[in-house]
């Protein structure tokens, strides 16, 4: 059970294929591209979840470009990129600049669909932290029109208290005005 | 995950209360051990009752730090509840300039402004941003002065950092907002310098006397105070009163009241938000 779109980027035809066969086996919804340039374009195009791409590629854009322009698409998209060994250095720095993961080659499985796995138990993890954010709003914004009704009524109900406190208090005038007028507010106020 | 004995409990519930004024339901002993077992771990001890010993008996009070961090909450967003920046742009900021603004041109308007459980920074950084929108270019002719306090090390340590990763960005700050005020760094965003040297952030802990803190046109206070008992809420917000100006603006929290709290605060209602002032 898996609707994640994942975008492969590499100039290797046969590493395409296999990773196209693969991740078509566990119902990955994959697209390919054979260079940078055309992973980018595909990216701007379509809906992509997950970026599988190669680091080093001919031609101006390499797996860091489709890195830097798929996070500048979509903040959520998640990439993973494919290196040599000797490049591992290069990966790390990829990490600092928002890849969620590395492989290296020659591409183990088990451990490809160990990282997305992960990506998609956070994904749904994240789904249903959002949910109850979103039920808590409610919950609260509700909240805050039943309270902040109550809290003026009081306030209201605090300073016709007050008033009449005061004109009881007053020496100015005769006992039955003042109980006259504390009734005139007290009308007032229903 | 260490578990806490009933005896337990009753110490550390009241340890915390006393280094914080956070009051924690002893009938929730998960609360506690979600959030202290980790530490009890990592200072090798086997109870609760050794980890909160060593606490005490700790000079440098490194792990009565380490307690606070764990036990406060940092649930905290950019723009949380968009009525109180509502509330600032339409009639608090406008209300505070014209009353602040000196007669000669060449002085500028001070308006001074606190978030008194500022956490990791979101809502002051939020505050900021607001001002930054409303004045432009203008914002020249100010002297603001943006406080945070947190009784947590940690959230004063984030806050003064500006750097934010992408879960906490996503909540609540509009893309347009988010590229005016922060830059990428790496995988996280940072705030602007400029935005950053608006505000000020340091250790505070509400319920000690605040000492040389002064007077503060606004005061926001908001969903922290829930966390203290009735009795610590009052002293709390009677000493807010003291630290307002006369004619200044206190924001609590959108589901809190003080109804039966602090008298000496009336609360006004504009728009779809709530502020009080000082009864005059």
């Amino acid at each position: 059970m898996n609707n994640l779109t994942i975008l492969v980027v590499d100039d290797d035809p046969v590493i395409r294929r296999l990773l196209e066969q693969r991740l078509i086996k566990e119902n990955y919804d994959v697209l390919l591209a054979e260079d940078g340039s055309i992973g980018n374009d595909i990216l701007l195009h379509n809906h992509v979840d997950i970026v599988l791409t190669d680091l080093m590629m001919p031609g101006d854009i390499g797996g860091i470009e489709v890195l830097e322009y798929a996070k500048e698409l979509e903040r959520n998209i998640e990439v993973i990129l494919i290196t040599a060994h000797s490049s591992v250095d290069t990966a790390v720095e990829a990490m600092k600049k928002g890849a969620s993961d590395y492989l290296e080659k020659p591409i183990n499985f088990t451990e490809l669909f160990l990282r997305l796995e992960k990506i998609d138990t956070m994904r749904g993890l994240l789904r249903s932290a959002e949910d109850l954010r979103q039920a808590m709003d409610v919950t609260e914004s509700t909240a805050a029109e039943t309270i902040q009704n109550l809290e003026v009524t009081a306030g209201t109900l605090q300073a016709q208290i007050d008033s009449i406190e005061t004109l009881l208090n007053s020496e100015e005038k005769a006992s039955e005005d003042k109980i006259t007028e504390a009734l005139e507010i007290i009308q007032n106020w229903k | 995950m260490l578990k806490i004995t009933p005896a337990e409990l009753k110490v550390i519930a009241q340890y915390i209360h006393d280094i914080s004024g956070i009051y924690l339901d002893q009938s929730k002993s998960y609360l506690f051990e979600t959030r202290l077992s980790s530490i009890a771990e990592e200072l090798g001890c086997d109870s609760y009752q050794a980890l909160y010993d060593k606490a005490r008996r700790d000079p440098l009070k490194k792990i009565e730090r380490q307690i606070i961090d764990a036990i406060s909450t940092n649930e905290t967003l950019f723009f949380r509840d968009n009525g109180p920046f509502e509330l600032l742009k339409h009639k608090i900021l406008p209300e505070l300039i014209d009353l602040r603004t000196p007669k000669s041109p060449r002085l500028k308007t001070n308006i001074k402004i606190w978030s008194a459980a500022s956490s990791t920074g979101q809502e002051l950084y939020s505050v900021a941003m607001t001002i930054k929108d409303l004045l432009g270019t203008q914002l020249d002719n100010f002297n603001f002065k943006l406080l945070g306090t947190d009784i947590s090390d940690g959230a004063v340590k984030q806050a003064s950092y500006g750097k934010y990763n992408k879960f906490e960005i996503e909540r609540g700050l509009p893309r347009q907002t988010l590229q005016k005020h922060f830059t990428l760094f790496g995988d996280s965003w940072k705030v602007k310098d400029e935005l950053r040297a608006m505000v000020n952030f340091r250790k505070l802990n509400l319920m000690l006397p605040f000492a040389g803190l002064g007077k503060y046109d606004i005061i926001l206070c908001r969903n922290v105070a829930i966390y203290f008992t009735l009795e610590d809420r009052k002293k709390l917000f009677n000493k807010l009163a003291d630290s307002l100006t006369d004619d200044g603006y206190l924001i609590i929290g959108s589901t809190e009241s003080l109804t039966g709290i602090c008298p000496r605060f009336v609360p006004k209602r504009h728009l779809r938000a709530i502020f009080y002032q000082k009864k005059i």
